[in-house]
This record gives structure tokens, C-alpha cells and sequence, in this order.
């Protein structure tokens, strides 16, 4: 879409130079990046999946909603929404079904080709800032890639957590704790309140239920239980979590 | 409502002082009216004595800084010196003008000492490229209509290091209070001629 | 016999040998010796400046030590314009680097990507082999300092000491001997100093006709690299006994 309208676009400036160019610049990006980022930014931060990342003293866990979905419809009720990249790494993904999996598994398949290249894994914020080139080097091809990312992983080197927001647009943000979709709204605020940069694994898996809680009292979709993984300086696994849990709406 | 300029926010600010110059940003990364991160810093650094503030599309941010850092190393390496502020200008410039029909997303302002000379220079640029040279002082941002108020207001003429930051904070940190898209702390430079100061500034947390 | 097949870089004689790479490492062993030395706390890299003639233009800059990044430097031995070439890629592969992970290549992978090039240039056919050694000095988190040399059949290697250029031999067995294992930075300068002034013609050294580089680090952890400036190299020099004393007249200059 962004192509169509650049090529419509440039015909557009090309007329505007007669009457000048600073003010014809000026409009001309307006009306692009309504093109650009206005309908897709709409719908993908009002998608109904839920991503979320916390880190903490020696950790990083994610956790995604198991529902795939299309439309209002249910296709799918036990969905990964993750993708380890390395022993250390791993990456949580949500947007436009068919994009996500495309493009994590394109970037699963990068950091694996540099490991056997290389004898050596990237760290988190290597591959943080591979995948946001890619994505960012995306955004400005034919068709981008719509898909909103929360990267996690343990520095092999100091053993420090790493947790990264990464959306559509390829900006890149370095947090303690992050959401995509409609988690943002309903744990964001949780999370301000109760993360403290230190806390234990349990206290960790607390304050997620904190947010699952919140999410089946408030939000009125049936996301079909949360995948939680977590990693450690041992490396990825996947935690059990009671999904059935009834919680009362407000 | 989605123009890319204002999806993310920011502000950055940068001002003259007597041999001296300032430039400061505000935290804020955030996506429409929702806050993603409250530490995500927009002033770049180039040379002792060159700096860069990107306010605009937060992806463009990261992109342009990056690229000015590749070509910026490899001036460096070729030439055996650090680039002088004016030199940096026409870098950005038509670094930004290659991409005209297709541009990034981002307003530029630069603050730095000549190596050479001493003398303090700050410009701003549009996101095609064309520079606002300035004697006085440089706005970009979502706040840049407030602060443009700011400035006027505050600014004089001839402020030693110490004035110019007291200046410059309180009018950024004015000018990010009335903005939504802005503000959750500041981040000031201090640029002397061999000493540059920097200086983390609290701001309101809402 | 040689003749029939030493013409074209990418054809074995029947020796199984290939004679253009072995005369461009030929070319490289008349150029200016070349060292480097690994100590515990650092990487010292000196080579030889062959002063040509007095009319020659001494310019600051130096020519036969390079930066490549910010924790890696470089020595040269053999045809400056070629090396000239290689080193722009280098800078520039290790600046693509930085852009795509936001992090400094790690200094194997770099000197592997030059060597993959210096490969290509003995295999492809109508291609002269580039005519130049070089020795790298680097840091890197996973395996700290590193030292490694390559030559124009893009084999390279780790080392603790080594060199290249003229009297290699020499100075390779002159390294061998007084090599320890842990020395400081400060004891391997010392020795680079006196390797140099065994292997290069004049006993008497001086800062216009060596250059020195280190890599190291500072005391707060940063790693630091630096291209040592004349007075330095005549300090170290007088410190270690082999300066020159008067200006008595070189062989190398015109009477």
C-alpha cells in the first residue's frame, strides 16, 4: 500500500515543485504517512492478543495468548506465539497472521545461520537490533511486515536480563516489563505499580497472574489462556500455569 | 491524529551561550497517548564536541542515529580527525535529502563547539534536509509550538555554562509540561569548549 | 617450466604449487618488517618505516599502522596500495557490523571476512592476489585480546607473537626465545624495541623510522588504542638504550 501511494505521491510533489518546494514537502509527508501508518496502526494495537514480558533479578519471562484467531473466530486454541532464536533468546510475536510466523521464523533462521557461521551465539541486544534493521528495512519495502515483537534474553557474557519492545514501525524500546495488543491497557498500570527491577522468579510469575487476572475480568474476549515461557542463564522452558482459573468479573 | 511526526512524541531543544552551547531532550517514548517507555533519550553524540537531537518517528530516530554513527566512524577513520560541527551540518543535510521522495520521519538539531575555531554552533534542519541556521536557539518536536514560547521568553544573549543550563532546563521542562506527547524527564548537555557537562533533569512523572 | 603456469593466479603448476601467491608473499618479505606481541594486559604492534629519501615528505599520519575500529588496530606489510584497499573494506565491514547489532564485530569474524576477500583474489581467474600481510591486534568479549596474522593466500592464524616483511625469520625466532608467557604490556614494548633494532639495518633506532602502536585498557575497564607519537617512540627508545645518539648521515639517505 505504502509503494502505491509513494509512486501517487511522488507524481503529486513533482507538480507542488512549480509552486514551491519547502511548502509542497510539508504536505506531501503529511499525506503519506496517513497513508503509511494510520489503518494498520488502528488495528494492530487494538488486536485482540495479548503479549507480555516481564524481567526480572535474573530472568525474563513471556507470555502470549493461545488463541489464534481470525476475525470474531476462534481457529486455533493452542497457538505458540514464540519462537526461541538462541539458546538464550527468546521472541514473542503477534500482528498480522501470516506476517508473524513468516518473519520470525525468517529471523529464527538468521540467528541460527550466525551461530553455525560463527561457533557463537548473539547476545539479546544483537539480535534486538537485528531484528529491528530488518523490520525497520521492511517498513519501507512494497509490503511491510505488520508484526509487534517482545524480545527476551539472558547476556551469555554478564548474565543480565534483557527485555525489548519492538513494534511494526521498527521503533525499539529497552524495558523492565512490556505489552502488546490489548494488555497494554489492562497491565501496564499493574505492572507500573508492583515491578521492581529485582524481584525473584515467584515473585515474577505473581505479578503476571496479577495481569491474567485483570485480563479475564476486564477483557471481554476469551484468548484461550496464556503460553508462558521463561529464560534463564540455563536457557528457555516453558512454565505451567493454571489457565482455568475462574476469576469474577467486576 | 496519525501524523508520523507526532505518533511517538519527543521534544529537543538547543541554545548559544557565551563560548558555549546546550542541547536537551525529554524521555518520553510513547505511542499515541499511551507512555511505552519514560527513558528513551533523543540526543546523540558524533564528536567531543558535536551532538544530535531526533525528535520525529521513533523507528526513524533509531535508524537515522545509527547511520549517522556508521558514516561519522568511517569520516572519522578516512580523515584522522573528529567532524566539525559545520561539516556534520552538510552531512545530515544531504543525508536527509537522498531520501526527499520517501524521507525519514525525523527533525533534526544539532548543537557543537568548532574543534577549530571555538566557536559555538547549533542549526536545525526540516526532514528533507534544509538547515535553520541559528545565532539564538533551535526547537524541534512535538512540544516545539510551547517551546518556541519558552525560549523567546527565557533566553538571552551571552549566558555563561551554568545560566545556559538553568535556561535551557526550565525552558524545556515548561514547555514539555504542556505538551502530552512529551516530557517524563529530561536529558541536558552542557557543551564547553574542552568540557561538556551532562545532566539527568526528573521532571513530572505523569 | 614455471613459466607455464605462473602467469595465471588461478592455476596449480604440477608441483601443486601457486606461483602467484607465493610471489606476491615474495614481495611482501623485501617490505618493512612488521610485529606483534600478546602481553596479559595488552597488545604492542611496531613496524619498520623504510625511509626512502630525505626529500620525502614525513606526514604525521602513519603508513604502516592502521585503525580499523574502536578495539581494533592493524599492521602492514607489503604493497600500501593494496593494503589501502583492504583496510577501507575492513573499516567499512566492521562499521556494517556495528549498524546491524549495535555491537563491535568480534575481532575473529573481521579478519576472517578480509581473508575471505584475499581467498577470492587466488581463485578467480585475470585477479592478482593482493600483495600484503598483516598482523591485527584486537579486543573483544569473548576472547579478549586476540593477535592474528593473514598473508595474500587469506590463511590467518592466532598468535601470541608474531611477524611479517623482511628478516621475518629472524624475527620470529628472536620472539620465540624471549617470548613469556604473561608478560605486561610494558615488558612486550620493550621487546618489540629490541627485536626491531636486531632485525632492521641500522642498530641505532629513532622515531622517524619505526612506528608503535597499543591496544589496552584503562584502569576503569575501557579498551583503548593507540598510535604511539614520535616523542613517545624516542622515549621508549632512550629508555631502552637503542636511540640514536647524533645525526650522523642514515645509508638510506642521498649525499
Amino acid at each position: 500500500m505504502y509503494g502505491v501511494l509513494e509512486r501517487l505521491g511522488l507524481r503529486r510533489s513533482k507538480l507542488q515543485l512549480f509552486f514551491g518546494r519547502k511548502k509542497s514537502a510539508k504536505r506531501r509527508l503529511t499525506q503519506q504517512v496517513a497513508d503509511l501508518t494510520g489503518a494498520p496502526g488502528v488495528k494492530l494495537t487494538a488486536r485482540p492478543e495479548v503479549l507480555l514480558g516481564i524481567a526480572g533479578k535474573d530472568f525474563v519471562i513471556l507470555a502470549a495468548s493461545k488463541a489464534a484467531m481470525r476475525g470474531p473466530t476462534v481457529l486455533k486454541a493452542e497457538d505458540d506465539k514464540t519462537r526461541q532464536l538462541n539458546k538464550h533468546t527468546l521472541m514473542a510475536f503477534s500482528g498480522e497472521s501470516g506476517d508473524t510466523v513468516q518473519f520470525a521464523e525468517y529471523i529464527q533462521a538468521n540467528a541460527a545461520l550466525y551461530s553455525m557461521r560463527n561457533d557463537t551465539e548473539l547476545s539479546p541486544s544483537a539480535v534486538a537490533n537485528f531484528v529491528r534493521g530488518e523490520l525497520a528495512r521492511s517498513l519501507r519495502s512494497r509490503s511491510p511486515y505488520t508484526v509487534n515483537l517482545l524480545l527476551g534474553g539472558i547476556d551469555p557474557v554478564n548474565e543480565k536480563p534483557h527485555l525489548y519492545w519492538v513494534d511494526y514501525l521498527a521503533s525499539l524500546a529497552p524495558l523492565p516489563y512490556a505489552a502488546h495488543g490489548y494488555a497494554q491497557y489492562y497491565c501496564l498500570s499493574i505492572l507500573d505499580k508492583h515491578h521492581h527491577p529485582d524481584c525473584s522468579f515467584e515473585e515474577g510469575l505473581a505479578l503476571l497472574t496479577l495481569c491474567t487476572d485483570e485480563l479475564k475480568r476486564r477483557l471481554p474476549i476469551d484468548y484461550k489462556g496464556m503460553l508462558v515461557k521463561v529464560v534463564t542463564k540455563d536457557g528457555v522452558r516453558e512454565v505451567p500455569v493454571d489457565n482455568d482459573k475462574v476469576v469474577r468479573s467486576a | 491524529m496519525s501524523n508520523p511526526f507526532d505518533i511517538n512524541g519527543g521534544a529537543c531543544v538547543a541554545m548559544v551561550g557565551k563560548d558555549c552551547v546546550a542541547i536537551a531532550c525529554d524521555l518520553r517514548l510513547g505511542m499515541q497517548s499511551l507512555t511505552i517507555s519514560n527513558n528513551f533519550p533523543k540526543i546523540f553524540n558524533y564528536a567531543p564536541s558535536t551532538y544530535l537531537g531526533l525528535t520525529g518517528l521513533a523507528t526513524d530516530v533509531n535508524t537515522v542515529s545509527d547511520l549517522f554513527r556508521y558514516k561519522v566512524n568511517m569520516y572519522r577513520l578516512r580523515e584522522e580527525r573528529d567532524i566539525a560541527p559545520q561539516t556534520f551540518a552538510n552531512l545530515v543535510s544531504s543525508s536527509l535529502y537522498e531520501k526527499r521522495f520517501g524521507p525519514y520521519f525525523v527533525s533534526p538539531v544539532l548543537a557543537g563547539i568548532n574543534p577549530t575555531t571555538g566557536k559555538p554552533f547549533i542549526c536545525g534542519f526540516d526532514s528533507i534536509g534544509c538547515i535553520d541556521f541559528a545565532k539564538d536557539f533551535i526547537v524541534s518536536g512535538t512540544a516545539s509550538d510551547q517551546l518556541f514560547g519558552t525560549c523567546e521568553g527565557l533566553w538571552e544573549p551571552n549566558l555563561a555554562p551554568e545560566d545556559l543550563f538553568e535556561t535551557i532546563s526550565q525552558a524545556l521542562l515548561s514547555a514539555v509540561d504542556r505538551d502530552a506527547l512529551s516530557g517524563w524527564g529530561a536529558q541536558v548537555y552542557i557543551i564547553e569548549k574542552d568540557k561538556v557537562t551532562q545532566r539527568l533533569l526528573k521532571g513530572r512523572q505523569d | 617450466m614455471s613459466r607455464r603456469y605462473d602467469s595465471r593466479t588461478t592455476i596449480f603448476s604440477p608441483e601443486g604449487r601457486l606461483y602467484q601467491v607465493e610471489y606476491a608473499l615474495e614481495a611482501i618479505s623485501h617490505a618493512g618488517t612488521a610485529l606483534g606481541i600478546l602481553a596479559k594486559d595488552g597488545i604492542v604492534l611496531a613496524a619498520e618505516r623504510k625511509v626512502t629519501s630525505k626529500l620525502l615528505e614525513q606526514d604525521t599520519s602513519a603508513e604502516k599502522l592502521y585503525t580499523i575500529n574502536d578495539n581494533m588496530i592493524c599492521a602492514v606489510a607489503g604493497m600500501n596500495a593494496d593494503a589501502n584497499i583492504l583496510i577501507n573494506y575492513a573499516r567499512q565491514n566492521a562499521q556494517r557490523y556495528l549498524l546491524t547489532y549495535n555491537e563491535d564485530i568480534p575481532c575473529e569474524q573481521l579478519v576472517r571476512r578480509l581473508c575471505d576477500l584475499k581467498q577470492g583474489y587466488t581463485q578467480h581467474g585475470g585477479l592478482r592476489p593482493f600483495g600484503v600481510s598483516f598482523i591485527y591486534a584486537g579486543y573483544d568479549h569473548l576472547r579478549q585480546f586476540q593477535l592474528y596474522q593473514s598473508n595474500p593466500s587469506g590463511n590467518y592464524g592466532g598468535w601470541k607473537a608474531t611477524s611479517v616483511g623482511a628478516n621475518n625469520a629472524s624475527a620470529q625466532s628472536l620472539l620465540k626465545q624471549d617470548y613469556k608467557e604473561d608478560c605486561a604490556l610494558k615488558e612486550a614494548c620493550a621487546m618489540a624495541v629490541k627485536v626491531l633494532s636486531k632485525t632492521m639495518d641500522s642498530t641505532k633506532l629513532s622515531s622517524e623510522k619505526i612506528e608503535f602502536a597499543t591496544v589496552g585498557k584503562t584502569k576503569d575497564g575501557k579498551i583503548y588504542h593507540h598510535l604511539w607519537s614520535a616523542d613517545e617512540i624516542d622515549a621508549l627508545l632512550r629508555e631502552q638504550g637503542l636511540a640514536k645518539v647524533d645525526d650522523e648521515p642514515e645509508a638510506g639517505d642521498i649525499k
